[in-house]
C-alpha cells in the first residue's frame, strides 16, 4: 500500500492506495494535482532522515507527504 | 520512612514516564501525531538531538549552510557559523494552521530541498536575539 500524507490542522490526514489498483492509482494521481496545484509542496523519503521534493505524481513512492505552501513568518 | 519515601516518588517517576510512552506510543491528539511525523522523518542523527536538546540540524541543499531548527511555531531557525554559533534567525512557515510536528517538518524538507526558495521568501532576524530554549516533550 501506498500513502499520502496531507498536513493539517489534525496533524496530518492519510490515504492510503493500492498501487496496482488502476483506479485508485488515478484517484491518487487527482489528489496528487488538486494538492500541488494549491500551493502544497511534495516530498518522499529517499533515505533515513533524507527526502526529495517531487513534481510529478509517484505512484511506486511509499509515503508521499504534503505541506503547504510555505510563507515569511 | 526515608527510604520507603524515596522508593515511592521512584515509582511515581516511573509510573509518570510510562504514561508519557504510552501517550506518545497510543496518543492521537494533533499535536502528538506532529511529533511522531517528524520522529518518523528525522535522521537517527537528528531524532536524537531533537530528543536530547529540543532541536535538530540540517544541511542545506545549496549552501552547504547549517541551520538548527528548535522547537516552535515561528522565528525558530539558526543558521550557525563556520563554528556552530547561531549568526542569523531566519523565520518562514508554512500557511494555515499547522501543529508544530509538522512547522518543523516542512522546516527541515525546505532548507534539505529547496534552501534558496525557502530563504527566499522567509523574514531574517538579528541573531542578538539568540532562541532561547523552550520546553521540549521528551519521549
Amino acid at each position: 500500500m501506498a500513502t499520502h500524507i496531507v498536513m493539517d490542522h489534525s496533524g496530518d490526514s492519510r490515504h492510503r492506495f493500492d498501487p496496482r489498483d488502476a483506479d485508485a492509482v488515478a484517484e491518487a494521481e487527482r489528489r496528487f494535482r488538486q494538492l500541488t496545484g494549491a500551493g502544497f509542496t511534495a516530498a518522499v523519503r529517499t533515505a533515513a532522515g533524507e527526502s526529495r521534493r517531487i513534481d510529478t505524481f509517484d505512484p511506486t513512492a511509499e509515503e508521499t507527504l504534503f505541506f503547504p505552501r510555505l510563507i515569511g513568518g | 520512612m526515608l527510604a520507603l519515601r524515596r522508593r515511592a516518588r521512584g515509582a511515581s517517576r516511573l509510573s509518570a514516564l510510562r504514561e508519557l510512552y504510552r501517550n506518545f506510543l497510543c496518543g492521537d491528539d494533533p499535536e502528538t501525531r506532529g511529533l511522531r511525523l517528524l520522529r518518523e522523518w528525522l535522521s537517527p542523527l537528528q531524532r536524537d538531538q531533537f530528543d536530547t536538546f529540543g532541536y535538530f540540524e540540517v544541511t542545506g541543499c545549496h549552501s552547504g549552510i547549517r541551520y538548527r531548527i528548535h522547537s516552535g511555531r515561528s522565528a525558530n531557525i539558526e543558521q550557525l557559523d563556520d563554528t556552530g554559533r547561531p549568526h542569523v534567525g531566519w523565520c518562514f512557515v508554512p500557511s494555515g494552521y499547522l501543529v508544530q510536528g509538522d512547522i518543523m517538518l516542512a522546516q527541515k524538507i525546505a532548507l534539505e530541498t529547496s534552501e534558496r526558495a525557502a530563504l527566499a521568501i522567509a523574514n531574517r532576524f538579528p541573531p542578538s536575539s539568540t532562541i532561547a530554549p523552550r520546553a521540549h516533550r521528551r519521549f
